[in-house]
């Protein structure tokens, strides 16, 4: 402890001390004044700067940048941001500051997408897309480029057009372990085909005490895309579209016959316990270390399992369908895009960049480097045989982002936590179909 | 008759009983930083499969390549500047500020302590934005000082409050001494109120090493050129999207934590005296 009386008996008395503090503090301002204005940032006009949050591509589009600029002379800067919540921020935060780059990435919904383009700061690509009878547009997959697309009437009054070129695509769909098939004594090249037959497999799999299907159900939205899916298959587009309008309630029959599915996987054994809690990283991490038959993940797994295990070996699938009425339907398409700065001065170099970066050869190497499905059709030839199993069922690919209307967020959060209840024996499919329909008149009354 | 037998078991029991659970509430805080060290000794691979806190295998040359994958060597200069700059700014302004609140009187003074206390309530990723777009039309957008001045304002507040707190218990007869003896206000400040808060500027040292240290959100938002970025913002280029390098990430924590574990170990005697000085003082 400082002593007072030591203090007082120090010589204060001298102000010069004090100036001398002072002059310290002014030099310590200065100085970081000065360090600070020296690192100001100057640019080239024939550099294109991008913005994007993909950690794990940046090496593979650096690669790339080294190329282009080799080919044509003009250099391209990847900036990387992430995490990608926080490179969400500093994407709004440089909308408001004027300071967006020659090309970027958004994040968020499509509501999100539409609010930046009605402000002005994302290029219309469709005069480029369409160039030379519609090249660039026809070599990528539709389901990709729909999802960048604004059609003619959509519901956030968006001038009709295709805003963003994607660079990957990606589906979500069921995989399963081809070691344990053999071990349950099933052909690990003929998955299930039919519901029937994968409830069978569920109680092979309580029989030998092995865990089923894992997948990150306690994130809600994959219950929600497993439940879409069988949805599309049991009643077809027009009818689940119908439902989000108000026409068709969820206590219909086909509803609560979706409902069911959940119930009666839960009974056959097929599903791990505690999936309703589980997150999606536990889920990736238990199908790496083989201790689940069945995952229903996305395309990205690929690159997961191969960090985890590489030894692993297994097969993709479509999630086995209920009903012949209609084709079974997967979400996909929307992978990352990215879009061109309108305000931008170098916005026709930028487009020429995407054109080339959006091409087979690169879109072949991005594919191979990152294990992500490339978002130009042409590519799919040239990449892996698990990669090109998760690309063959793009046809069935759809996603929310294109049905242009969307479900209310009450409606869709009673519905996926109506599945949580179902399968933990908490509420009957009849009962989860009265509530949600429940909060769908009342959302609809709130909206009149 | 209770006997001395009676009370040395007495003893004995309840201080074992004392021990365990502080021996649990050590284990509980030391556990996830020996997770991490056993981590970055691990594998992408193995860091799933095997689960022993000590690794069969321990690969070292995980901190080599974080260190260089990560680029650390311009960002760990670019985080020990920033945290000194700030810190310094933070002791300076704060205890001047907290003086004056504390002794001197002047038109708007509880205004003005109610709204620096007021920036206390505000939750820094709501500033985001409006910083961002202030520092764009001051120009020091993407330069360090900028940074630096924004992590100065957003310590200022809690270093103010702890200041004043500790200032307006300090005795006034020892002010009174000083001016008699021809000292200054900004003397008074220097001479006897600084001395006197060593154990409180501990307190706010620590807290605001750490906290500048450990920020990157901001740093990410208002950077545009990586020489410039801090460690954190580093450490975040091995999480990826789907994809997280768990042994680089945890050998890049393991780098990240050094620091600011041997700044708490050599201030840890005044944060004691800090946290008990509202009682001494006076």
């Amino acid at each position: 402890m400082v002593n007072p009386e030591q203090i007082l008996n120090s010589n204060f008395q001298n102000s010069k001390f004090s100036y001398w503090i002072l002059f310290v503090i002014c030099v310590l301002v200065m100085g970081i004044f000065v360090i600070g204005c020296s690192t100001q940032k100057t640019e080239s006009k024939a550099t294109i700067t991008i913005w994007h949050w993909m950690t794990d591509r940046q090496p593979a589009f650096l690669e790339l940048a080294r190329r282009y600029e080799a080919k044509t002379g003009v250099k391209v800067n990847f900036e990387l941001y992430a995490p990608s919540d926080a490179y969400a921020q500093k994407v709004r935060a440089a909308c408001q500051g004027n300071t967006l780059p020659d090309i970027f990435g958004i994040l968020g919904e499509k509501r999100d997408f539409a609010s930046f383009v009605k402000a002005g700061y994302i290029l219309d690509l469709t005069p480029y897309m369409e160039e030379d009878s519609g090249l660039w547009k026809n070599s990528f997959f539709s389901e990709a480029l729909s999802v960048n697309e604004f059609p003619e009437g959509n519901s956030y009054g968006v001038k009709p057009g295709i805003y963003a070129a994607p660079i990957d695509v990606m589906t979500i769909q069921m995989l399963y372990n081809k070691d344990l098939f053999r071990q349950l004594g099933l052909d690990p090249n003929r998955p299930p085909q039919t519901f029937g037959e994968f409830l069978e497999i569920g109680k092979k799999i309580k029989a030998a005490e092995i865990q089923g299907l894992v997948s990150g159900w306690g994130e809600m939205w994959m219950i929600d895309c497993l439940a879409n899916n069988y949805a599309f298959n049991l009643m077809g587009k027009d009818k689940v579209l119908a439902t989000i309008r108000g026409e068709v309630p969820y206590t219909d029959p086909d509803w609560i016959r979706v409902f069911r599915l959940f119930k009666e996987m839960q009974e056959s054994g097929v599903l791990y316990n505690g999936i309703v809690t589980m997150i999606n990283k536990t889920a990736e991490q238990l199908f790496a270390n083989e201790k689940a038959v069945f995952a229903f993940n996305g395309s990205w797994c690929v690159n997961v399992y191969k960090g985890m295990n590489p030894n692993l070996n297994y097969g993709v699938m479509l999630p086995p369908k209920v009903s012949e009425n209609f084709p079974m339907s997967i979400w996909g398409g929307a992978g990352s895009s990215f879009m061109v700065n309108a305000k931008s001065k170098n916005k026709e170099e930028a487009v020429k960049f995407l054109k080339w970066l959006t091409d087979k050869d690169q879109q072949a190497y991005l594919a191979e480097a990152t294990n992500n499905l490339p978002a130009n059709k042409e590519s799919v030839r040239e990449i892996p045989e698990v990669l090109s199993q998760f690309a063959s069922a793009m046809r069935f690919a759809t996603h929310p982002n294109v049905w242009g209307i969307s479900e209310f967020s009450a409606v869709i959060e009673a519905f996926d936590k109506g599945i949580q209840s179902i399968i933990i024996g908490e509420k009957t499919p009849e009962q989860v179909a009265q509530e949600v329909q429940k909060i769908k008149e009342r959302e609809l009354a709130k909206r009149k | 008759m209770k006997t001395g037998l009676y009370y040395k078991t007495k003893r004995i029991t309840i201080n074992l009983f004392i021990h365990l659970f502080l021996l649990s509430v050590a284990v509980t805080c030391i556990f996830p930083l020996l997770w991490m060290v056993a981590s970055s000794l691990k594998t992408q691979e193995t860091i799933f499969r095997d689960m022993s806190f000590i690794p069969k295998e321990w690969h070292f040359e995980n901190y080599y390549r974080a260190w260089r994958e990560g680029g650390f060597g311009r960002n760990f200069l670019n985080s020990l500047f920033y945290t000194t700059s700030v810190v310094i700014g933070i002791i300076i302004v704060a205890s001047l500020a907290a003086y004056a609140f504390s002794r001197l009187r002047f038109p708007g003074q509880n205004v003005f302590f109610a709204m620096f206390m007021a920036a206390m309530m505000i939750p820094i990723p709501g500033s985001f934005v409006p910083l961002y777009v202030l520092l764009n039309k001051l120009h020091l957008r993407n330069t360090a000082l900028g940074y630096i001045l924004c992590m100065i304002n957003v310590g200022l507040s809690t270093s103010i409050f702890l200041l004043k707190t500790f200032f307006d218990k300090m005795p006034k007869e020892l002010e009174d001494a000083a001016r008699i003896d021809g000292c200054s206000k900004l003397g008074i400040w220097w001479h006897v109120a600084l001395p006197l808060a060593k154990p409180v500027l501990a307190v706010v040292v620590v807290f605001n090493a750490l906290n500048v240290w450990n920020e990157y959100v901001l740093a990410l938002i208002i950077f545009d050129a990586k020489p410039l970025m801090p460690l954190q913002v580093a450490l975040m280029t091995f999480q990826g999207e789907f994809i997280t390098q768990y042994p680089l990430l945890m050998a890049g924590l393991t780098i990240t934590a050094l620091p600011i574990i041997i700044v708490y170990l050599f201030m840890q005697r005044y944060i004691v005296k800090g946290v008990t000085q509202g009682a001494i003082v006076g």
